[in-house]
Protein backbone atom coordinates (compact mmCIF):
# COMPACT_ATOMS: atom_id res chain seq x y z
CA UNK A 1 0.00 0.00 0.00
CA UNK A 2 2.94 2.32 0.63
CA UNK A 3 3.69 2.41 -3.10
CA UNK A 4 0.44 4.36 -3.49
CA UNK A 5 1.63 7.06 -1.12
CA UNK A 6 1.87 10.48 -2.72
CA UNK A 7 3.26 13.75 -1.44
CA UNK A 8 0.70 16.51 -0.94
CA UNK A 9 2.59 19.79 -1.45
CA UNK A 10 0.18 22.21 0.23
CA UNK A 11 -0.58 20.11 3.34
CA UNK A 12 3.06 18.96 3.41
CA UNK A 13 2.29 15.30 4.19
CA UNK A 14 2.36 11.93 2.45
CA UNK A 15 -1.01 10.32 1.92
CA UNK A 16 -2.29 7.09 0.44
CA UNK A 17 -3.97 7.78 -2.92
CA UNK A 18 -6.13 4.62 -2.73
CA UNK A 19 -7.47 5.74 0.62
CA UNK A 20 -8.36 9.15 -0.83
CA UNK A 21 -10.14 7.62 -3.84
CA UNK A 22 -12.01 5.20 -1.54
CA UNK A 23 -13.17 7.95 0.84
CA UNK A 24 -14.23 10.00 -2.20
CA UNK A 25 -16.12 7.09 -3.75
CA UNK A 26 -18.09 6.26 -0.59
CA UNK A 27 -19.03 9.86 0.06
CA UNK A 28 -19.92 10.35 -3.62
CA UNK A 29 -22.37 7.44 -3.50
CA UNK A 30 -24.01 8.90 -0.38
CA UNK A 31 -24.07 12.39 -1.88
CA UNK A 32 -25.76 11.36 -5.12
CA UNK A 33 -28.21 9.07 -3.33
CA UNK A 34 -29.21 11.18 -0.33
CA UNK A 35 -28.67 14.72 -1.65
CA UNK A 36 -26.06 15.58 0.98
CA UNK A 37 -22.52 16.92 0.68
CA UNK A 38 -21.00 14.35 3.00
CA UNK A 39 -18.75 16.81 4.80
CA UNK A 40 -19.66 15.25 8.14
CA UNK A 41 -17.89 12.08 6.94
CA UNK A 42 -14.97 13.41 4.90
CA UNK A 43 -13.83 16.18 7.25
CA UNK A 44 -13.38 13.94 10.33
CA UNK A 45 -11.97 11.14 8.15
CA UNK A 46 -9.26 13.39 6.68
CA UNK A 47 -8.59 14.82 10.13
CA UNK A 48 -8.15 11.33 11.62
CA UNK A 49 -5.68 10.40 8.86
CA UNK A 50 -3.51 13.43 9.57
CA UNK A 51 -4.97 16.51 7.86
CA UNK A 52 -5.14 19.70 9.88
CA UNK A 53 -8.84 20.48 10.48
CA UNK A 54 -8.74 23.66 8.33
CA UNK A 55 -7.24 21.72 5.39
CA UNK A 56 -9.73 18.89 5.94
CA UNK A 57 -12.69 21.30 5.69
CA UNK A 58 -11.32 23.23 2.68
CA UNK A 59 -10.33 20.09 0.76
CA UNK A 60 -13.69 18.50 1.52
CA UNK A 61 -15.64 21.56 0.31
CA UNK A 62 -13.69 21.53 -2.98
CA UNK A 63 -14.48 17.85 -3.40
CA UNK A 64 -18.17 18.48 -2.64
CA UNK A 65 -18.26 21.15 -5.35
CA UNK A 66 -16.71 18.87 -7.97
CA UNK A 67 -18.73 15.76 -7.16
CA UNK A 68 -22.08 17.57 -6.96
CA UNK A 69 -21.87 19.03 -10.50
CA UNK A 70 -22.35 15.62 -12.12
CA UNK A 71 -24.94 14.54 -9.59
CA UNK A 72 -27.03 17.69 -10.14
CA UNK A 73 -26.86 17.15 -13.91
CA UNK A 74 -28.08 13.58 -13.52
CA UNK A 75 -30.89 14.46 -11.12
CA UNK A 76 -31.97 17.22 -13.52
CA UNK A 77 -32.15 14.63 -16.29
CA UNK A 78 -34.40 12.46 -14.10
CA UNK A 79 -36.69 15.43 -13.33
CA UNK A 80 -35.66 15.40 -9.68
CA UNK A 81 -34.87 19.09 -9.30
CA UNK A 82 -37.23 21.90 -8.42
CA UNK A 83 -35.00 24.80 -9.47
CA UNK A 84 -37.33 27.48 -8.14
CA UNK A 85 -37.37 25.93 -4.68
CA UNK A 86 -33.63 25.24 -4.87
CA UNK A 87 -32.80 28.88 -5.59
CA UNK A 88 -35.09 30.14 -2.80
CA UNK A 89 -33.37 27.66 -0.50
CA UNK A 90 -29.89 28.96 -1.39
CA UNK A 91 -30.64 32.62 -0.68
CA UNK A 92 -32.76 32.07 2.44
CA UNK A 93 -30.40 29.50 3.94
CA UNK A 94 -27.53 32.02 3.72
CA UNK A 95 -29.48 34.44 5.98
CA UNK A 96 -30.27 31.62 8.45
CA UNK A 97 -26.65 30.48 8.33
CA UNK A 98 -25.41 33.95 9.25
CA UNK A 99 -27.85 34.13 12.19
CA UNK A 100 -26.76 30.64 13.33
CA UNK A 101 -23.06 31.50 13.20
CA UNK A 102 -23.72 34.82 15.02
CA UNK A 103 -25.44 32.88 17.81
CA UNK A 104 -22.40 30.60 18.05
CA UNK A 105 -20.03 33.58 18.24
CA UNK A 106 -22.19 35.13 21.00
CA UNK A 107 -22.26 31.84 22.93
CA UNK A 108 -18.49 31.40 22.52
CA UNK A 109 -17.95 34.49 24.67
CA UNK A 110 -19.69 32.68 27.52
CA UNK A 111 -17.42 29.62 27.35
CA UNK A 112 -16.91 26.33 25.52
CA UNK A 113 -19.81 26.15 23.10
CA UNK A 114 -18.66 22.88 21.51
CA UNK A 115 -20.34 20.69 24.11
CA UNK A 116 -23.72 22.44 23.66
CA UNK A 117 -23.44 22.21 19.88
CA UNK A 118 -22.69 18.48 20.04
CA UNK A 119 -25.68 17.84 22.33
CA UNK A 120 -27.91 19.71 19.85
CA UNK A 121 -26.31 17.79 16.98
CA UNK A 122 -26.99 14.45 18.69
CA UNK A 123 -30.58 15.42 19.50
CA UNK A 124 -31.17 16.53 15.91
CA UNK A 125 -29.66 13.39 14.36
CA UNK A 126 -31.40 10.95 16.71
CA UNK A 127 -34.67 12.90 16.73
CA UNK A 128 -34.78 13.11 12.93
CA UNK A 129 -33.65 9.49 12.54
CA UNK A 130 -36.29 8.21 14.98
CA UNK A 131 -39.03 10.25 13.31
CA UNK A 132 -38.07 8.95 9.87
CA UNK A 133 -37.94 5.35 11.12
CA UNK A 134 -41.34 5.80 12.78
CA UNK A 135 -42.69 7.25 9.52
CA UNK A 136 -41.24 4.37 7.51
CA UNK A 137 -42.72 1.62 9.68
CA UNK A 138 -46.02 3.53 9.88
CA UNK A 139 -46.17 3.66 6.09
CA UNK A 140 -45.49 -0.08 5.86
CA UNK A 141 -48.35 -0.77 8.24
CA UNK A 142 -50.61 1.43 6.12
CA UNK A 143 -49.49 -0.32 2.95
CA UNK A 144 -50.38 -3.71 4.43
CA UNK A 145 -53.97 -2.44 4.94
CA UNK A 146 -55.11 -2.60 1.26
CA UNK A 147 -57.62 0.27 1.10
CA UNK A 148 -55.38 2.88 2.70
CA UNK A 149 -52.32 1.71 0.79
CA UNK A 150 -54.09 2.03 -2.54
CA UNK A 151 -55.20 5.54 -1.60
CA UNK A 152 -51.66 6.61 -0.95
CA UNK A 153 -50.46 5.16 -4.21
CA UNK A 154 -53.22 6.91 -6.14
CA UNK A 155 -52.65 10.38 -4.75
CA UNK A 156 -48.89 10.04 -4.74
CA UNK A 157 -48.81 12.24 -1.62
CA UNK A 158 -45.71 11.94 0.45
CA UNK A 159 -46.18 12.91 4.06
CA UNK A 160 -49.71 13.81 4.99
CA UNK A 161 -48.63 14.91 8.47
CA UNK A 162 -46.67 18.08 9.11
CA UNK A 163 -46.41 19.31 5.50
CA UNK A 164 -50.18 19.26 4.92
CA UNK A 165 -50.78 21.10 8.15
CA UNK A 166 -48.25 23.75 7.08
CA UNK A 167 -49.88 24.00 3.64
CA UNK A 168 -53.18 24.92 5.36
CA UNK A 169 -51.59 28.14 6.69
CA UNK A 170 -52.44 30.41 3.75
CA UNK A 171 -50.87 33.75 4.68
CA UNK A 172 -50.39 35.64 1.37
CA UNK A 173 -48.53 35.78 -0.90
CA UNK A 174 -48.95 32.17 -1.97
CA UNK A 175 -46.44 30.47 -4.22
CA UNK A 176 -46.63 27.31 -6.35
CA UNK A 177 -43.94 24.78 -7.21
CA UNK A 178 -45.26 22.88 -10.24
CA UNK A 179 -42.09 20.76 -10.53
CA UNK A 180 -42.81 19.35 -7.07
CA UNK A 181 -46.57 19.20 -7.49
CA UNK A 182 -47.11 21.81 -4.76
CA UNK A 183 -49.75 24.47 -5.26
CA UNK A 184 -50.59 27.51 -3.18
CA UNK A 185 -48.26 27.39 -0.21
CA UNK A 186 -47.49 30.52 1.80
CA UNK A 187 -44.14 32.00 0.87
CA UNK A 188 -43.60 32.77 4.57
CA UNK A 189 -43.74 29.08 5.42
CA UNK A 190 -41.12 28.31 2.77
CA UNK A 191 -38.87 31.16 3.93
CA UNK A 192 -39.32 30.11 7.57
CA UNK A 193 -38.31 26.52 6.82
CA UNK A 194 -35.17 27.52 4.93
CA UNK A 195 -34.29 30.10 7.59
CA UNK A 196 -34.50 27.29 10.14
CA UNK A 197 -32.39 24.84 8.07
CA UNK A 198 -29.84 27.60 7.40
CA UNK A 199 -29.77 28.51 11.09
CA UNK A 200 -29.13 24.88 12.04
CA UNK A 201 -26.31 24.68 9.45
CA UNK A 202 -24.65 27.78 10.89
CA UNK A 203 -25.22 26.71 14.48
CA UNK A 204 -23.91 23.17 14.01
CA UNK A 205 -21.18 24.14 11.53
CA UNK A 206 -22.32 21.68 8.85
CA UNK A 207 -23.14 22.00 5.14
CA UNK A 208 -26.81 21.37 5.74
CA UNK A 209 -27.73 18.80 3.07
CA UNK A 210 -28.77 16.28 5.70
CA UNK A 211 -31.10 18.89 7.27
CA UNK A 212 -32.51 20.26 4.00
CA UNK A 213 -33.37 16.89 2.43
CA UNK A 214 -35.71 15.70 5.25
CA UNK A 215 -37.08 19.25 5.65
CA UNK A 216 -38.09 19.25 1.98
CA UNK A 217 -39.81 15.88 2.42
CA UNK A 218 -41.51 16.30 5.79
CA UNK A 219 -42.11 20.05 6.04
CA UNK A 220 -42.71 21.03 2.41
CA UNK A 221 -44.04 17.68 1.18
CA UNK A 222 -41.75 16.99 -1.79
CA UNK A 223 -41.44 13.48 -3.22
CA UNK A 224 -38.21 11.98 -1.82
CA UNK A 225 -36.37 11.87 -5.16
CA UNK A 226 -37.18 15.56 -5.83
CA UNK A 227 -36.03 16.42 -2.31
CA UNK A 228 -32.71 14.65 -2.99
CA UNK A 229 -32.12 16.53 -6.26
CA UNK A 230 -33.24 19.92 -4.94
CA UNK A 231 -31.12 19.55 -1.81
CA UNK A 232 -28.12 18.89 -4.06
CA UNK A 233 -28.62 22.29 -5.74
CA UNK A 234 -28.09 23.98 -2.37
CA UNK A 235 -25.11 21.72 -1.66
CA UNK A 236 -23.59 22.59 -5.07
CA UNK A 237 -23.72 26.33 -4.44
CA UNK A 238 -22.44 26.13 -0.86
CA UNK A 239 -19.66 23.80 -2.09
CA UNK A 240 -18.64 26.27 -4.83
CA UNK A 241 -18.59 29.17 -2.40
CA UNK A 242 -16.70 27.14 0.22
CA UNK A 243 -14.17 25.90 -2.34
CA UNK A 244 -13.32 29.43 -3.52
CA UNK A 245 -13.34 30.91 -0.03
CA UNK A 246 -11.10 28.25 1.55
CA UNK A 247 -8.74 28.25 -1.46
CA UNK A 248 -8.32 32.03 -1.11
CA UNK A 249 -7.34 31.44 2.52
CA UNK A 250 -4.88 28.78 1.36
CA UNK A 251 -6.70 25.94 3.08
CA UNK A 252 -7.36 23.64 0.11
CA UNK A 253 -4.97 20.78 -0.61
CA UNK A 254 -5.63 20.70 -4.35
CA UNK A 255 -3.79 17.43 -5.11
CA UNK A 256 -5.78 15.57 -2.45
CA UNK A 257 -9.03 17.18 -3.65
CA UNK A 258 -8.37 16.09 -7.26
CA UNK A 259 -7.56 12.51 -6.28
CA UNK A 260 -10.58 12.31 -4.01
CA UNK A 261 -12.75 13.73 -6.80
CA UNK A 262 -11.87 10.78 -9.06
CA UNK A 263 -13.63 8.45 -6.64
CA UNK A 264 -16.31 10.95 -5.66
CA UNK A 265 -17.47 11.73 -9.22
CA UNK A 266 -17.85 8.04 -10.02
CA UNK A 267 -19.59 7.44 -6.69
CA UNK A 268 -21.96 10.38 -7.16
CA UNK A 269 -23.06 9.08 -10.58
CA UNK A 270 -23.67 5.61 -9.12
CA UNK A 271 -25.58 7.08 -6.15
CA UNK A 272 -27.72 9.30 -8.38
CA UNK A 273 -28.53 6.37 -10.67
CA UNK A 274 -29.65 4.32 -7.64
CA UNK A 275 -32.39 6.90 -6.96
CA UNK A 276 -34.07 5.72 -10.18
CA UNK A 277 -34.37 2.17 -8.86
CA UNK A 278 -35.01 2.60 -5.13
CA UNK A 279 -38.40 3.87 -3.98
CA UNK A 280 -38.76 7.02 -1.88
CA UNK A 281 -39.38 5.19 1.38
CA UNK A 282 -36.33 2.99 0.77
CA UNK A 283 -34.19 6.15 0.49
CA UNK A 284 -35.73 7.51 3.69
CA UNK A 285 -35.11 4.25 5.59
CA UNK A 286 -31.41 4.16 4.65
CA UNK A 287 -31.06 7.88 5.39
CA UNK A 288 -32.59 7.47 8.85
CA UNK A 289 -30.28 4.55 9.71
CA UNK A 290 -27.30 6.57 8.51
CA UNK A 291 -28.07 9.64 10.62
CA UNK A 292 -28.79 7.55 13.71
CA UNK A 293 -25.31 5.99 13.32
CA UNK A 294 -23.81 9.43 12.69
CA UNK A 295 -25.42 10.46 16.00
CA UNK A 296 -23.48 7.67 17.74
CA UNK A 297 -20.30 9.02 16.24
CA UNK A 298 -21.07 12.49 17.63
CA UNK A 299 -21.84 10.87 21.01
CA UNK A 300 -18.38 9.22 20.99
CA UNK A 301 -16.79 12.56 20.11
CA UNK A 302 -18.68 14.11 23.01
CA UNK A 303 -17.41 11.34 25.32
CA UNK A 304 -13.86 12.17 24.17
CA UNK A 305 -14.33 15.86 24.98
CA UNK A 306 -15.67 15.02 28.43
CA UNK A 307 -13.23 12.24 29.40
CA UNK A 308 -10.23 13.19 27.20
CA UNK A 309 -9.68 9.52 26.26
CA UNK A 310 -8.42 9.43 22.65
CA UNK A 311 -9.98 6.03 22.10
CA UNK A 312 -13.45 7.66 21.96
CA UNK A 313 -12.32 10.08 19.26
CA UNK A 314 -10.75 7.27 17.26
CA UNK A 315 -13.87 5.15 17.37
CA UNK A 316 -16.04 8.17 16.53
CA UNK A 317 -14.13 8.31 13.24
CA UNK A 318 -14.31 4.56 12.80
CA UNK A 319 -18.11 4.57 13.28
CA UNK A 320 -18.40 7.32 10.65
CA UNK A 321 -16.16 5.58 8.13
CA UNK A 322 -17.84 2.24 8.85
CA UNK A 323 -21.25 3.82 8.30
CA UNK A 324 -20.15 5.40 5.02
CA UNK A 325 -18.69 2.13 3.70
CA UNK A 326 -21.66 0.00 4.79
CA UNK A 327 -24.22 2.43 3.36
CA UNK A 328 -22.36 2.64 0.04
CA UNK A 329 -22.22 -1.15 -0.19
CA UNK A 330 -25.95 -1.45 0.56
CA UNK A 331 -26.86 1.24 -2.01
CA UNK A 332 -24.72 -0.35 -4.74
CA UNK A 333 -26.05 -3.81 -3.85
CA UNK A 334 -29.63 -2.54 -4.05
CA UNK A 335 -28.89 -0.76 -7.35
CA UNK A 336 -27.49 -3.93 -8.93
CA UNK A 337 -30.31 -6.13 -7.60
CA UNK A 338 -33.11 -3.75 -8.67
CA UNK A 339 -31.54 -3.03 -12.07
CA UNK A 340 -31.31 -6.77 -12.73
CA UNK A 341 -34.89 -7.25 -11.60
CA UNK A 342 -36.05 -4.47 -13.96
CA UNK A 343 -34.10 -5.95 -16.85
CA UNK A 344 -35.65 -9.34 -16.10
CA UNK A 345 -39.14 -7.81 -16.21
CA UNK A 346 -38.41 -6.33 -19.65
CA UNK B 1 -37.19 -17.29 1.05
CA UNK B 2 -36.12 -17.79 -2.56
CA UNK B 3 -32.66 -19.06 -3.47
CA UNK B 4 -31.98 -15.79 -5.32
CA UNK B 5 -32.76 -13.77 -2.20
CA UNK B 6 -30.59 -16.03 -0.01
CA UNK B 7 -27.69 -15.70 -2.47
CA UNK B 8 -27.98 -11.92 -2.71
CA UNK B 9 -28.19 -11.61 1.11
CA UNK B 10 -25.14 -13.87 1.44
CA UNK B 11 -23.24 -11.82 -1.16
CA UNK B 12 -24.08 -8.57 0.59
CA UNK B 13 -23.01 -10.05 3.94
CA UNK B 14 -19.68 -11.16 2.43
CA UNK B 15 -19.05 -7.67 1.03
CA UNK B 16 -19.94 -6.12 4.38
CA UNK B 17 -17.64 -8.52 6.22
CA UNK B 18 -14.87 -7.63 3.74
CA UNK B 19 -15.23 -3.97 4.73
CA UNK B 20 -14.34 -4.80 8.35
CA UNK B 21 -10.56 -4.93 7.66
CA UNK B 22 -10.83 -1.48 6.02
CA UNK B 23 -12.52 -0.08 9.13
CA UNK B 24 -10.00 -1.91 11.31
CA UNK B 25 -7.16 -0.41 9.28
CA UNK B 26 -8.73 3.01 9.73
CA UNK B 27 -8.75 2.49 13.51
CA UNK B 28 -5.12 1.35 13.56
CA UNK B 29 -3.96 4.24 11.40
CA UNK B 30 -5.89 6.66 13.56
CA UNK B 31 -4.35 5.28 16.74
CA UNK B 32 -0.85 5.23 15.22
CA UNK B 33 -1.06 8.76 13.91
CA UNK B 34 -2.69 10.21 17.00
CA UNK B 35 -2.62 13.96 16.65
CA UNK B 36 0.19 14.07 14.08
CA UNK B 37 -1.60 16.73 12.12
CA UNK B 38 -0.15 18.83 9.36
CA UNK B 39 1.07 22.24 10.39
CA UNK B 40 -0.88 25.26 9.20
CA UNK B 41 1.60 27.20 7.17
CA UNK B 42 0.94 30.09 4.82
CA UNK B 43 3.97 29.39 2.61
CA UNK B 44 5.27 26.14 1.17
CA UNK B 45 8.96 25.22 1.23
CA UNK B 46 9.66 24.66 -2.49
CA UNK B 47 13.29 23.42 -2.12
CA UNK B 48 12.49 19.71 -2.30
CA UNK B 49 9.66 20.00 -4.83
CA UNK B 50 9.68 19.39 -8.56
CA UNK B 51 7.29 19.03 -11.49
CA UNK B 52 3.59 19.72 -10.95
CA UNK B 53 4.04 19.95 -7.16
CA UNK B 54 6.51 22.81 -7.68
CA UNK B 55 4.10 24.63 -10.00
CA UNK B 56 1.27 24.30 -7.47
CA UNK B 57 3.50 25.39 -4.56
CA UNK B 58 4.77 28.47 -6.45
CA UNK B 59 1.25 29.48 -7.37
CA UNK B 60 0.17 28.99 -3.73
CA UNK B 61 3.06 31.11 -2.44
CA UNK B 62 2.99 33.89 -5.03
CA UNK B 63 -0.64 34.49 -6.04
CA UNK B 64 -3.37 33.20 -3.76
CA UNK B 65 -6.17 34.56 -5.97
CA UNK B 66 -4.79 32.67 -8.97
CA UNK B 67 -4.45 29.55 -6.80
CA UNK B 68 -8.10 29.86 -5.68
CA UNK B 69 -9.29 30.39 -9.26
CA UNK B 70 -7.23 27.41 -10.45
CA UNK B 71 -8.65 25.14 -7.69
CA UNK B 72 -12.26 26.16 -8.41
CA UNK B 73 -11.94 25.81 -12.19
CA UNK B 74 -10.07 22.49 -11.99
CA UNK B 75 -12.66 21.01 -9.63
CA UNK B 76 -15.54 22.18 -11.85
CA UNK B 77 -13.99 20.92 -15.10
CA UNK B 78 -12.74 17.65 -13.64
CA UNK B 79 -16.07 17.03 -11.90
CA UNK B 80 -17.95 17.54 -15.18
CA UNK B 81 -15.57 15.41 -17.28
CA UNK B 82 -15.46 12.53 -14.78
CA UNK B 83 -19.25 12.57 -14.40
CA UNK B 84 -19.63 12.48 -18.18
CA UNK B 85 -17.23 9.54 -18.53
CA UNK B 86 -18.87 7.63 -15.66
CA UNK B 87 -22.24 8.25 -17.28
CA UNK B 88 -20.97 6.67 -20.51
CA UNK B 89 -19.80 3.58 -18.61
CA UNK B 90 -23.10 3.30 -16.73
CA UNK B 91 -25.01 3.63 -20.01
CA UNK B 92 -22.92 0.83 -21.51
CA UNK B 93 -23.83 -1.29 -18.47
CA UNK B 94 -27.51 -0.63 -19.13
CA UNK B 95 -27.95 1.83 -16.26
CA UNK B 96 -29.18 4.73 -18.37
CA UNK B 97 -31.44 7.28 -16.71
CA UNK B 98 -34.29 9.34 -18.07
CA UNK B 99 -37.22 11.23 -16.52
CA UNK B 100 -38.62 9.08 -13.72
CA UNK B 101 -42.00 8.80 -12.04
CA UNK B 102 -41.71 9.70 -8.39
CA UNK B 103 -42.75 6.60 -6.44
CA UNK B 104 -42.85 6.69 -2.69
Amino acid sequence: MNSFNIYLPVAGIEFNAILLVSIGFCVGVLSGFFGVGGGWIVTPALNIFGFHMAFAIGTDLSNIFGQTIGAVRKHHKMGNIDWKLGLISIFTSVVGLEIGSDVIIALEKAGDVGIIVRWCYMLLLWGLGSYMLHDYFGSRQKASAPSIGEGDKRTGKVSPGISERLHRITIPPLVSFPASGIEGVSVWIILGIFLFTGFMSGFLGVGGGFIIMPALVYLIGLPTAVAVGTSLVTVLFSGAYGCLSYALKGRVEVVAAIIMLIGASIGAQVGSTAVKYIKGYGIRLLFSVMIVLAGFSVALEQAYKITNHHVFQTYAGVVLIGTAISMSVIIIGKLIADARKERGRR
Amino acid sequence: MSLKRILSTALLSIVLVCTIPVVDQAARTAIASEKQETALSMTIDTKKLSGINLVIARMYNEDRVLYAAMVTIVMAVLGTVLAFLTDLVLKALGLEVSRISHRE
